[in-house]
């Protein structure tokens, strides 16, 4: 379970969140919706402890980000906005080693690389060194990466961001799939039918502000609008205004 | 200690498949022995060349006596008629003597008596040349003067005065160590260039690749990835520094250093000695690379900068080398500066006290300790990420 609350955040001049709270259920997705430049992605580095929020608090199962940060990531498993991988690492190796980042021993790591291998149909590159992937491939080691210590809470920052349609559908999938194994899946998007068909709860952040949160049919209702993209834009917009 | 292997050993695999930036960084350590070689076989051909200083003369005829002075030690006096300051332009010639047609007549006459030697000054590979002549001339002077007080019965002694007596108390090695001052620079340098590839692409590499980001959010102490990173390129920074120190005193070894009147003779225990001496320049060397690639803003930027620190081993050289200080035992608590006069002793057959290895090594791995952890404060700052 993830929960934020009372998020302020500045940079030098430029406010980025001005007071965010929101949570994120186990066995539940969660969408986090906005307009690029919303503070969906300060959000989510707050979370992971990259960045200190200003004010207010972020918490992964109860634990507190910025008291208990090495326990609190422990349970976490991120796609970040950053996709770099090493080069000269082939896919296994970048699992063996983040992996050994979280403590788990070689032979639970080995069984649970082949399990990923095969969730991500990664057969053919799993041996191969990272250069020269494609997009979809390096999203799947990506992928792999952040949930090679089985964690019970995954966050991924636009995760379907410039893939393919096909890699695009298996990580829809694969996000079908974590949430019946009763995890808890947080992902930002900006992309509105991907956030309809996959959350059972959207919060729409903009202007550094959440401006709704709900289930995609009580959000549509609050912006008295039939469809969830006109929803979105009014919701944005009333934001902005503000 | 699990968790610093898996960094360490990461950072290892990584760092060794990077052929391209490995082989650039281990050009060096061959390439010093290499220059060492021809520098010093240089050195040797012209110290040890026979001296037979040519000598073209004007007006040798005037002078029989002085010609024969001259002969007599050595030089080859030829006749010469040319215009000789065209000559010493072309660079035909050196040197050439002009014995005045009125020599005889002067000489007679008890007048002071000049002889001209044209030469260009500007010119550093004639001046022993210059001298040389110089010096017969000004002995074949006082034994003339000698002769001359002698034919009236006075003692030449009477006008004998001041002359300065030579004593080098420098004892062969050390002048040798001298000579040898270059070692320590490049053993040093070697230091600062081979782990230098590693420390820029772990820095300032991994996060122009974004691949910081997704590694600082795993539950790791920041001290840790530094320390990981740290030892990592060390290790090649140790590795390439020792490869150099060998391959420069095995080039000191095969090289005829008696022909310069130098003795240079190593022990098998002096060189576990200078590799403990040294050992830990690389810890210091790569902990501030990581600092200065964690500060750059971008991968060139760290390449200049630390670029830079590569002179860095060259100071105390210079510095020891045009400033000869007595050395007291606070300059081994200076890193780099320590380590240099460590290996100039070693190497000179000195006796190194058992406080000047201790100081040495605990003031420069307690600096680079520093440096780590000042990296590690870096790498928590948000600017590190935001870039």
């Amino acid at each position: 379970m993830i929960e934020v609350s009372g998020l302020r955040k500045s940079f030098a001049e430029v406010t980025a969140l001005k007071g965010v709270s929101f949570s994120a259920q186990n066995a539940k997705v969660t969408g986090l919706l906005g307009p690029n430049g919303a503070g969906k992605s300060t959000s989510l580095r707050i979370l992971y402890g990259l960045l200190k929020p200003d004010t207010g608090w972020a918490k992964i199962d109860g634990l507190d980000v910025s008291l208990e940060r090495l326990k609190a990531q422990a349970r976490l498993g991120v796609l970040p906005d950053g996709h770099g991988l090493y080069a000269r690492l082939t896919a296994r190796e970048h699992m063996a080693f983040f992996g050994r980042l979280h403590g788990i021993s070689p032979d639970v790591l080995e069984q649970r690389s082949d399990e990923l291998i095969r969730m991500l149909d990664m057969q053919t590159i799993a041996d191969r060194r990272t250069e020269g992937f494609s997009q979809g491939e390096r999203m799947k080691v990506c992928l792999a990466r952040a949930l090679i210590h089985s964690p019970d809470n995954i966050v991924l920052d636009e995760p379907t961001n410039g893939l393919d349609v096909m890699t695009t559908r298996k990580v829809r999938e694969l996000i079908n799939e974590l949430r019946q194994l009763g995890l808890c899946v947080l992902f930002s998007s900006h992309i509105m039918h991907e956030v309809s068909r996959l959350c059972d709860e959207i919060v729409i952040i903009a202007e550094g502000q959440v401006v709704a949160q709900g289930v995609p049919d009580a959000i549509r209702e609050s912006a008295g609008e039939e469809n969830l993209e006109d929803a979105f834009v009014i919701l944005s917009e009333r934001a902005a205004r503000l | 200690m699990n968790l610093l292997r898996a960094l360490y050993q990461k950072e290892m695999i990584d760092g060794l498949r990077d052929r391209r930036s490995l082989f650039s960084s281990f050009f060096f350590p061959f390439l010093a022995p290499l220059f060492i070689y021809g520098l010093m076989t240089l050195m040797i051909e012209q110290n040890t060349k026979k001296e037979t200083i040519e000598l073209p003369v004007i007006g040798g005829e005037y002078a029989p006596a002085l010609i024969q002075h001259l002969l007599e030690n050595g030089i080859e006096v030829t006749a010469f008629s040319d215009d000789p300051e065209q000559a010493i332009r072309d660079k035909s010639v050196d040197l050439v003597l002009e014995i005045p047609a009125d020599y005889q007549a002067s000489m007679a006459a008890f007048e002071l008596t000049r002889v001209g030697m044209i030469h260009d000054g500007s010119r550093n590979d004639t001046r022993a040349t210059v001298s040389r002549v110089r010096q017969l001339i000004r002995s074949y002077s006082s034994e003339l003067n000698a002769l001359r007080l002698i034919s009236r019965g006075i003692s030449p002694r009477l006008i004998q005065g001041v002359q300065p007596k030579n004593e080098d108390i420098a004892s062969e090695e050390q002048r040798a160590a001298n000579i040898l001052s270059y070692i320590p620079i490049y053993v040093l340098m070697a230091a600062f260039v081979c782990g230098l590839g590693l420390a820029i692409d772990t820095t300032a590499g991994e996060r122009e690749r974004r691949s910081l980001e997704p590694l600082l959010i795993n539950p790791v102490p920041r001290l840790k990835l530094i320390f990981g990173k740290w030892l990592a390129a060390s290790t090649l920074s140790a590795v390439g520094m020792v490869i150099t120190l060998i391959l420069c005193l095995w080039t000191m070894l095969a090289l005829p250093l008696d022909e310069l009147g130098f003795r240079f003779s190593l022990a098998k225990s002096q060189i576990p000695l200078l590799v403990l001496a040294i050992l830990p320049v690389p810890l210091l060397a790569c902990s501030l690379q990581l600092l200065l690639g964690l500060f750059a803003k971008s991968f060139k930027d760290a390449q200049s900068y630390i670029g830079i620190l590569v002179i860095l081993p060259v100071v105390p050289g210079l510095v020891l080398q045009f400033y000869p200080v007595t050395t007291s035992l606070w300059m081994y608590l200076v890193p780099i500066l320590g380590q240099s006069l460590m290996i100039k002793e070693l190497l000179g057959a000195e006796p190194v006290a058992f406080a000047a290895y201790f100081l040495s090594f605990a003031s420069t791995v307690a600096t680079s300790l520093g440096i780590c952890l000042i990296a590690a404060r870096l790498l928590d700052q948000e600017r590190v990420i935001q870039g």
